[in-house]
């Protein structure tokens, strides 16, 4: 006999042409605007008008203009180019703190949500008090901490999302362990004797998606406000890498005489979370489940 | 009669996330002054839909197409909100399916009751709102229990208390959905019997729905059956069950196990209700044994057949004529078993707390949910486990499988003892002992396929298997091999639990333990796992350990019966005997409260020292509720253990006292009281 | 379980819980490898300048005793002194504490009026226009950085149409309406910011508590709509919004160190920045403790609260 899975007609039901047509209004927004953003940033990844770094592309604090959408900052840079350059940067640090974060999280949580006993018990303590720290000061702290040779580092904003969002994930994949764990299949499974490892994958994981999948999406939503709100107070990316946050605090001092210069970054950012909330919010309620709000 | 309420030409449909359903087609009948009809049908049928509209009630997404519920005249679905607020809960009132989920959970029961009875400012002149609430409950039979929250209160209580709400402003029609599903066989009676009551002091007229026709049998004067979003007959109730005309009737009533001990010369139910497969024709003509082709093709509307009786099947007549070979043989398909012991469980105490340490070094000792249970099962032998919700079936079944080790005694398999835990088991016990589960809906990974689900047991254990394995076992348990491809979610409930039962036969167990596994089923579907359970234990030659509340289901697959309460065996006995002559007192009121398809006017006996509280671990745990017991001497001595013929008793009374005056007819009419377990703030 | 056995219980881990905090805060700062003097100097700080700051800092002891010694301190109110200033921590904390829980009263004020009275009209109509235009608009919001938020509403109402003032500052010398005024745009931020997790989650509830047995049985005694909406579906839905709304203050002193910044407000946000860049470790140590004792005491009050609500739960759990 073949011991092949045999492929499940509803897994892959994404797949399907109609498939499209079935999803709901958000979602559908949500991934278009999502896509707009991903292609921008691909081309800004290559190409800008301006240098992001580079002085004196025209009269500084002069406002909008057809060579400058966004207007030039304080030091005569050229503000859309640097938005442009800024977008990958933002896509691909929300992305991988989240997806680090995520791991760590579901892995730590799963195993604690099934096992129980001491083990949960432990983990347990531990996450609650590392959510019971605001996750701004907490992240905030971790730079302090990692000392002025990494500061301003990717990969120190990167670990800094992954360590806040791990506890707050690990707590939901408790949850959805601990429910799916009084399921009969899993008792089936054990009276058959199977290892935990073998249950956490086989029985727990694959039924748990549907959870991970939104809290992912949830958490994916907030990372460009986390590290936005980081470069805002001065402790994310070092410059003169552009990061919308950042921008956005260097250039307050135009609020008046050039308002498009700090919010059209700001729109940009804005209009990123609301394609990942509206993408959340579709794929919520394809797989019947309801994102769950809260930092 | 006085027509009280009448529906005609009621169509009604759903919004779903493929258009329009429908859900209701032309469903008409009207209920009498102080009459009592049941609608009876499977799940999904359209009887709840039809019942809440009675109450001007309908769900968002659903939509009435055509149709008049008339009302002392006055069509509800044609009401304003502020004149339907009028009439609900003061003319007609609602007795809702699930108390627990129905009563405000945050609110102490007698305000529930007073808000109600404020809103329609039904006080009666001559008495002040306390002691009418006090006088409601003790209509239902309850102490006065206003200050307690619902859940405070049992299963059966909650649902006394939702029947004197119901009855409060003295309403003139009384809508029930599936009032005792859920609750207890000798529970349900006793609200059976308070309904009759009820309905004998009141004079309120009552619409019953129920999926159980032997129910109705015992409260309703009329019943129409619906299948599929029509009523196909409408009858007196003696005049349904003992002589069904529509092909569905039939089947539904032959799908009920009784345990009146005859053969019955008709055959239970094919298929299960499918509303993606159904011919433009009768709607039953997929299940029917009867059909032709011409039944595919013409729709069937009721027509009256006789005095009061109308079906709606253009083949009544044969169906009526015609005899089917029966498929249900007798009681006992083998009842020799072997004589080589293959499980035996002795001594077995359980608890779910484990003793803490503080416990411990206090000499505390913690409460046991299951004490000094003996039971022996010999190879290929059935033994059903019988007993209430909660007298600890499915505990016993988790020590057996080793999830839940006791803390004391000891379990052996066949000659060597088994580990109390399931780590402690080597591969080859735990291949032996399989476990079927109640719920099918949760037994199945939904994320696998099936030939997956499948193909892991036999994976983990090693067992050769080749491209015919699968097949094979799918065909013993009545399915094809097309089934290997789909996901859990695209079968119905009665084929999870074949999947579930193929599972399990796969690796050649010794020993089946069976738990509860028919009760998420509908009849017609439980009647065909019976069947093929039958089947099984005579191929396989499989030892099982089936727990049920059913006795009737018991009966007609058990070769033993152990009865169960309170965590203690009160009786052990061959399947004929014990319900022949079933001796122990307990055994005796469940055998009473199963009801039988006529109506048999059973009310329970009233506990002889209601007050009697039995001493935990010692004393007779059925004291209290007991009708016959001698005494004190019940409560505070540990009954002996009587040998009889085929097994034991557990009883002071004498055994040949016993069982005497088995059907003696003490039937008082006194709303009995229902044990108080209240719990302890 | 009793209502005082319970809330004792809660208490002890809630307790623990802030003992951990203590432990993860200290093994961050402090005991992370690395010499905790360089980081706080700098990498140009000269030697006799660190060796000063280690003997301030008794960085010399073990990890150990430093940590029981700062715990002892801490336990007993003394919160030991700031590297940057010289003061005592307790007095710079206390007036900006004062100054942020003024800021947080009022906000959380306007949050519960932001939060109940939309949900609760999302719920009753659901399915309709105004269902979906307040859901469109609290997730355009819910997208919305604070920071930008704060930035937005500074430009609408101290720039574009100049109301109220740009600048929270606040002394001792102001009156009650200046105090006022000026807390009023950081004030209503945060309640938006607050209150837009809160609707969500409160419309959800609130409709699934609508489509519950007990509130259809309520609808079919014959109950007038508001007696069925404020005596059985809020009291039973609002349960799920406390825990947000205790998750809410978690969030609410993260973002008062953003809008107090945006503002230029004199509470304890602005401080904690400061401490931050000045790596002032001991306040740092204080402030962070202090929060997240502020967020372990709000879980604490949600979920007596929610027991209160909910007699289901005293029994059961």
């Amino acid at each position: 006999m073949t011991m092949t899975t045999s492929s499940l007609p509803s897994r892959f039901a994404w797949l399907d042409k109609g498939f499209w047509q079935t999803t709901p209004g958000p979602f559908r927004v949500g991934a278009i605007i999502l896509i707009a953003h991903v292609l921008f940033a691909i081309a800004g990844a290559f190409w800008t008008p301006y240098g992001f770094a580079e002085m004196g592309a025209g009269l500084p604090l002069s406002g909008a203009s057809l060579q400058h959408p966004m207007g030039l900052d304080q030091i005569g840079r050229d503000v859309f180019s640097r938005f442009m350059y800024g977008a990958h940067i933002v896509l691909l640090l929300s992305f991988a703190g989240t997806v680090l974060g995520m791991v760590a999280g579901t892995t730590l949580g799963l195993l604690s949500g099934y096992i129980g006993g001491w083990f949960d018990e432990i983990t347990q303590r531990i996450v609650e008090a590392m959510i019971s720290i605001p996750f701004l000061a907490l992240a905030l702290v971790m730079i302090i901490a990692a000392g002025p040779a990494l500061a301003g580092e990717p990969v120190l904003i990167v670990f800094v999302v992954a360590l806040v969002y791990a506890p707050r994930i690990a707590r939901i994949a408790r949850a959805a362990a601990m429910e799916i764990a009084t399921r009969e299949y899993v008792a089936v499974a054990e009276l058959r004797g199977e290892g935990t490892w073998s249950i956490v994958f086989r029985e727990i994981l694959l039924n748990a998606a549907n959870v991970l999948l939104v809290e992912f999406s949830l958490r994916l939503s907030y990372a460009p406000i986390l590290i936005g709100a980081l470069g805002f107070l001065g402790f994310g990316i070092r410059p003169p890498t552009p990061e919308w946050g950042l921008m956005i605090s260097e250039n307050r001092n135009l609020l008046i005489a050039s308002p498009v210069t700090v919010f059209g970054p700001g729109l940009g950012l804005a209009s990123l979370v609301i394609g990942f909330n509206l993408f959340t919010d579709g794929l919520s309620r394809m797989l019947g489940q309801r994102s769950v709000a809260g930092a | 009669m006085k027509k009280l309420i009448e529906v005609r030409n009621l169509n009604i449909a759903y919004a779903g996330p493929s258009g329009w359903t429908n859900v209701v087609q032309d469903v008409s009948f009207e209920i009498a002054r102080g009459e009592a009809f049941g609608l009876v049908g499977e799940s999904g049928c359209g009887k709840s839909t039809v019942a809440y509209r009675l109450l001007g009630y309908g769900t968002i997404n659903s939509f009435v197409q055509t149709g008049e519920v008339l009302f002392d005249g006055v069509d509800l679905l044609k009401l304003g909100p502020a004149s339907l607020t009028r009439l609900r809960g003061n003319r007609i009132a609602l007795v809702p399916q699930n108390p627990t989920t129905s009563l405000s959970p945050g609110m102490r029961v007698g305000p529930q009751i007073r808000e109600m009875i404020a809103t329609h400012k039904a006080l009666p002149d001559d008495t002040t709102m306390e002691r009418r609430i006090v006088e409601l409950f003790a209509l239902v039979g309850l102490p006065d229990v206003g200050h307690r929250y619902p859940h405070e209160l049992s299963g059966g209580q909650q649902q006394r208390v939702t029947i004197a709400m119901a009855v409060a402003c003295n309403p003139d029609l009384l809508v029930l959905d599936e009032p005792t599903t859920g609750l207890d066989v000798t529970t349900q009676r006793q609200i059976i019997q308070l309904l009759s009551d009820l309905r004998a002091r009141i004079g309120m007229a009552m619409l019953y729905v129920t999926h159980d026709l032997a129910l109705l049998a015992q409260i309703a004067d009329r019943v129409g059956v619906m299948y599929a979003g029509q009523l196909v007959e409408v009858a007196a109730s003696d005049k349904l069950l003992s002589a069904p005309a529509h092909p569905y009737s039939r089947g539904l009533i032959a799908s009920i196990p009784t345990m009146d001990g005859t053969d019955r010369q008709t055959r239970g139910l094919r298929g299960v209700l499918r509303r993606d497969q159904m011919s433009t024709g009768c709607k039953f003509e997929p299940r029917c044994d009867f059909a032709t082709t011409a039944c595919r093709t013409t729709p069937q509307a009721l027509e009256l057949i006789a005095d009061a009786r109308s079906v709606a099947c253009m083949r009544w007549r044969d169906a009526a004529t015609q005899q089917l070979p029966a498929v249900v043989a007798g009681p006992h398909g083998r009842t020799a078993a072997r004589s080589e012991r293959l499980l035996s469980v002795a001594d077995l105490s359980l608890s779910y707390q484990r003793p803490s340490i503080v416990d411990k070094f206090l000499g505390r000792t913690t409460h046991s949910v299951v004490r000094d249970i003996d039971l022996e099962l010999r190879a290929g032998e059935v033994v059903a486990l019988v007993g209430e919700s909660g007298s600890g079936k499915s505990t016993i079944a988790r020590a057996i499988s080793g999830r839940l080790p006791p803390r004391s005694g000891a379990i052996t398999l066949e000659d060597g003892p088994l580990s109390p835990a399931l780590d402690g088991r080597s591969a080859e016990h735990l291949r032996q002992i399989q476990y079927i589960f109640q719920n099918p809906d949760a037994s199945l990974n939904p994320r696998s396929s099936i030939r997956s689900i499948l193909e892991r047991p036999l994976k983990h254990f090693g067992i050769p298997a080749d491209g015919k394995t699968l097949e094979t076992v799918l065909e013993s348990v009545g399915l094809h091999a097309g089934y290997l491809d789909r996901i859990p979610d695209q079968l119905s409930g009665g084929e999870r639990q074949r999947i579930a039962i193929a599972r399990a036969l796969l690796v050649n167990p010794k020993l089946l333990i069976c738990d509860e596994i028919l009760s998420a089923l509908d009849v017609s579907v439980q009647a065909r796992i019976v069947e093929l359970l039958r089947s099984l234990k005579e191929k396989h030659d499989v030892a099982m350990l089936f727990i049920s509340h059913d006795l009737a289901v018991v009966q007609q697959l058990a070769d033993r019966v152990a009865v169960l309460y309170h965590g203690e065996l009160m009786q052990m006995s061959e399947t004929a005997s014990l319900l022949t002559a079933p001796l122990h007192p307990y055994t005796e009121m469940l055998l009473e409260a199963a009801p039988s398809l006529r109506k048999d006017g059973h009310v329970s006996r009233p506990p002889a020292t209601p007050t009697l509280k039995a001493t935990p671990g010692i004393g007779c745990p059925f004291a209290g509720r007991c009708p016959r017991q001698p005494g004190s001497l019940c409560a505070d001595t540990r009954p002996p253990i009587q040998e009889t013929g085929s097994g034991f008793v557990r009883c002071h009374l004498p055994i040949d006292g016993l069982g005497r005056h088995a059907r003696s007819p003490q039937h008082m009419r006194s709303p009995a009281v229902e044990d108080m377990r209240l719990q302890s703030l | 379980m009793s209502v005082a056995r319970l809330l004792f219980s809660r208490i002890l881990f809630s307790a623990l819980t802030l003992l951990l905090v203590s432990i993860l805060i200290f093994l961050i700062l402090e005991a992370l490898p690395g010499d905790v003097a360089t980081r706080i100097l700098g990498r140009d700080a000269t030697a006799k300048a660190l060796e000063v700051l280690r003997s301030q800092l008794h960085l010399n002891q073990p990890a150990l005793v430093r940590y029981f010694q700062w715990i002892g301190d801490f336990l007993r109110g003394d919160l030991g002194v700031s590297i940057a200033t010289g003061r005592p921590i307790a007095d710079v904390l206390a007036p900006r504490i004062l100054n942020t829980l003024l800021l947080s009263l009022l906000a959380f004020a306007i949050y519960l009026v932001l939060a109940l009275v939309p949900a609760i009209i999302q719920a009753v109509n659901r399915g309709k226009a105004v269902d979906n235009v307040i859901s469109v608009i609290t997730l355009l919001l819910l997208s919305l950085p604070d920071f930008l938020l704060a930035t937005m509403l500074l430009f609408l109402f101290a720039v574009a149409v100049p109301i109220l003032p740009a600048l929270a500052t606040i002394s001792e010398t102001s009156t009650w309406q200046e105090t006022l005024r000026a807390m009023v745009l950081p004030a209503v931020t945060l309640a938006i910011m607050m209150a837009v997790y809160a609707i969500r989650v409160l419309r959800d509830s609130l409709i699934e508590v609508l489509r519950s047995d007990y509130v259809r049985l309520a609808e079919l005694k014959g109950l007038r709509p508001r007696a069925v909406l404020f005596r059985h579906a809020l009291p039973n839905a609002i349960v799920p919004a406390l825990n947000v709304t205790a998750l809410n203050l978690g969030f609410l002193i993260g973002g008062v160190v953003i809008v107090e910044r945006v503002f230029s407000y004199p509470g304890f946000g602005t401080l904690l920045i400061d401490a931050l860049q000045l790596r002032d470790i001991p306040l740092i140590k204080a402030t962070v403790m202090i929060s997240a004792a502020v967020y372990v005491a709000a879980n604490l009050v949600a979920d007596v609260l929610a027991v209160l609500l909910q007699p289901r739960l005293r029994t059961s759990r």
